[in-house]
């Protein structure tokens, strides 16, 4: 039926805007704290968030999507192809509205809370209030809670730790050089972790968990050593103490974020999307279907693209406006953030950059670091926490009707 | 585009402060300069130093104005709000101190100081220049302490804080030098109020800087 292929392109049309959303967005949350502390430079920001978002998307992502996101909906009313692939598509439409709408007014707004909503809104459409998964639901709403409240925990500790066994030293730099094994190989150990659990490369290598953990281990405890080689043949000089040495570790944990980022919001994107290929190229959906690589691959260039088209202009105003951000402070709130992301991401919970981001942040200026920041922007999401869903599921019911009326 | 992680961002009230602080202090030396003329024969350029100073003041209220009027009420700091209001109450009326002593003389610019006095008048206001000296350094100093944390950055402070204290009893007890000599001088009573409060006025100046020190020792609690 060539409608459903007229569905299929418009499915990547909005899939790929979603994406494009995601990456000029977040991708803010992702370098800001590095540019504005001067670690890398724009240029350097937009290339490298641009390739580790693609290869976060790729090699992280989750290869198997829900079909609709965690269970929220109950798959019944996926029996009707026809009514499936209409839902999955007012879903996306929906959340690539609201996301928009969230972008030019400047709402702190999350991408996975405006898909969540959304499919929502669909479910309720096509099988009434009864195949909502209320608890499933609620367990959704305290993820909300509770990964910004992980980040802010990781973060406060992080920096009391760094306050603790560097800053307030004598010598902050060659206290940080000593330490700095232990920040190197902290990032890598969670990002071998997510490499290992749910891809099929950590399937191919077929590890258990401890096999996992020893491993992830062993090449941290290598990498971080081989790190702390390398900060002393690059840095000579020693003046800047402490910060110097965390500009340099901060390179690789805006990295971090940028990766963690990938994996996790591309799923957003191209969730639904994968829906409608699913159903178009075979009739039928079960509870979840494979994410063939190749839209795993579509959404990390979108993402890239995103951050291409629009990175300069955010992180400009960005590198001015943070600037009270110095380095070991801007490592505390990435590391919180890439952190918190990859972890519920690998738990299937569906989490917020841009809020584990603000998470990172009021964790450090909890542990005194900052000399001011907003905290006001924490009521201001709260309030767009409990608006996104309602707003994007009324949104995805609008686009249903229609949808159902035109197709 | 405006991206809601960036409004978390706002700009520290402590580089409001230390701006204030260099007011106070360019305004030390203007009030300075104006004593000395005072205190000299001949004397023209005391009004010019006056206008100067209240000049300066008038900038240093609105750097003030700008930082009350730019901390929400949800700010976090690594200090309370109230501190830094406090502080910069104290560090104004610095400037205030300056003022009032220069217009205290401008309302009766016709007398001098008396022969016998002009010596103590002289050290007093040295001695109060002393800690605005001291209350310059503060700010930049505890500043530095808020990005470390360590301990040895936090004694420095307090060791600012310290002599603050202790420059203020020192301009304490040319008040009082003042203040005795002036009851036992052979003068009339209009110009015993107006030397007793010239000396306070002045006095004050000393007062308010450790005031300041006191608030910033506050903002050091753990």
């Amino acid at each position: 039926m060539p409608n459903e292929y007229y569905v299929l392109i418009v499915g990547y049309i909005f899939g790929f805007y979603m994406a494009w959303n995601i990456g000029a967005n977040d991708v803010a949350n992702a370098m800001a704290s590095s540019v504005g502390a001067k670690a890398i430079t724009i240029r350097q920001a937009i290339f490298l968030a641009g390739i580790l978002n693609i290869l976060g998307a790729v090699f992280i992502g989750s290869h198997v999507t829900n079909t609709i996101r965690k269970g929220i909906v109950s798959t019944e009313v996926l029996t009707d192809p026809h009514l499936a692939l209409i839902g999955a598509l007012s879903a996306l439409l929906a959340a690539a509205f609201w996301v928009s709408f969230a972008t030019w007014k400047s709402l702190p707004v999350s991408t996975t809370h405006s898909i969540v909503g959304s499919m929502i809104g669909f479910g309720i459409m096509a099988g009434g209030f009864s195949v909502i998964n209320w608890t499933k639901l609620a367990a959704v709403v305290m993820s909300w809670v509770i990964s910004p409240v992980f980040s802010i925990v990781i973060a406060f500790f992080m920096f009391k730790i760094i306050i603790k066994l560097i800053l307030s030293k004598e010598d902050t730099f060659i206290h940080a050089l000593k330490l700095s094994p232990f920040f190197i190989g902290a990032t890598f150990f969670v990002v071998v972790l997510s490499f290992l659990f749910k891809t099929p490369l950590g399937k191919k290598l077929a590890l258990g968990p401890y096999a996992s953990f020893l491993v992830a281990f062993i090449l941290a405890v290598s990498f971080g050593l081989a790190g702390m080689k390398a900060l002393r043949w690059f840095i000579k000089k020693r003046e800047g103490g402490a910060e110097t040495i965390f500009r340099r570790i901060q390179v690789g944990t805006a990295c971090y974020v940028a990766l963690a980022q990938g994996a996790n919001d591309v799923a957003n994107a191209i969730g639904p999307l994968a829906v409608i290929y699913f159903l178009v190229k075979t009739g039928g959906v079960g509870a979840t279907v494979p994410v063939p690589v190749f839209l795993l691959l579509f959404g990390g260039i979108g993402i890239a693209c995103g951050i291409g088209m629009a990175g300069h202009r955010v992180m400009e105003t960005m590198g001015k406006k943070i600037t009270a951000l110095s380095n070991t402070r801007g490592f505390c709130v990435e590391f919180a953030a890439a952190t918190t992301v990859l972890v519920a991401s690998k738990m299937g919970l569906p989490v917020s950059t841009t809020h584990a981001a603000v998470g990172g942040v009021l964790g450090v200026g909890l542990a005194r670091g900052l000399e001011a920041v907003n905290f006001s922007i924490v009521f201001k999401i709260m309030l767009y926490w409990v608006l996104t869903v309602p707003a994007a599921a009324v949104t995805s019911m609008v686009i249903f009707k229609i949808l159902q009326f035109l197709l | 585009m405006r991206v809601p992680f960036f409004k978390m961002f706002m700009t520290s009230p402590f580089e409001g402060l230390q701006e204030h602080a260099e007011k106070v202090m360019e305004c030390a030396w203007a009030f300075q300069q104006a004593m000395e003329c005072y205190f000299a024969d001949k004397c023209k350029t005391f009004e010019e130093f006056r206008q100067e100073v209240a000049q300066i003041e008038s900038q240093a209220d609105a750097i003030k104005r700008r930082i009350r009027g730019h901390i929400p009420k949800r700010t976090m700091m690594p200090i309370s709000n109230f501190l830094v209001f406090r502080y910069l109450r104290e560090q104004d009326q610095v400037l205030d101190a300056m003022e009032d002593s220069l217009d205290w003389i401008s309302y009766r610019s016709e007398s001098r100081i008396p022969r016998e006095l002009e010596k103590d008048f002289a050290l007093l206001v040295d001695a109060v220049i002393d800690p605005i000296e001291q209350l310059s350094g503060l700010v930049v100093e505890a500043r530095l302490y808020f990005k470390k944390f360590s301990e040895k950055q936090r004694v420095v402070v307090k060791n600012i804080i310290h002599t603050l204290r202790r420059q203020e009893h020192e301009a304490d007890n040319y008040e009082d030098i003042i203040k005795k000599k002036v009851f036992n001088m052979e003068v009339d009573a209009v110009t015993i109020f107006y030397l007793v409060r010239l000396a306070e006025t002045i006095g004050s100046i000393a007062d308010h800087a450790q005031n300041a020190g006191d608030m910033m020792r506050a903002m050091l609690a753990k």
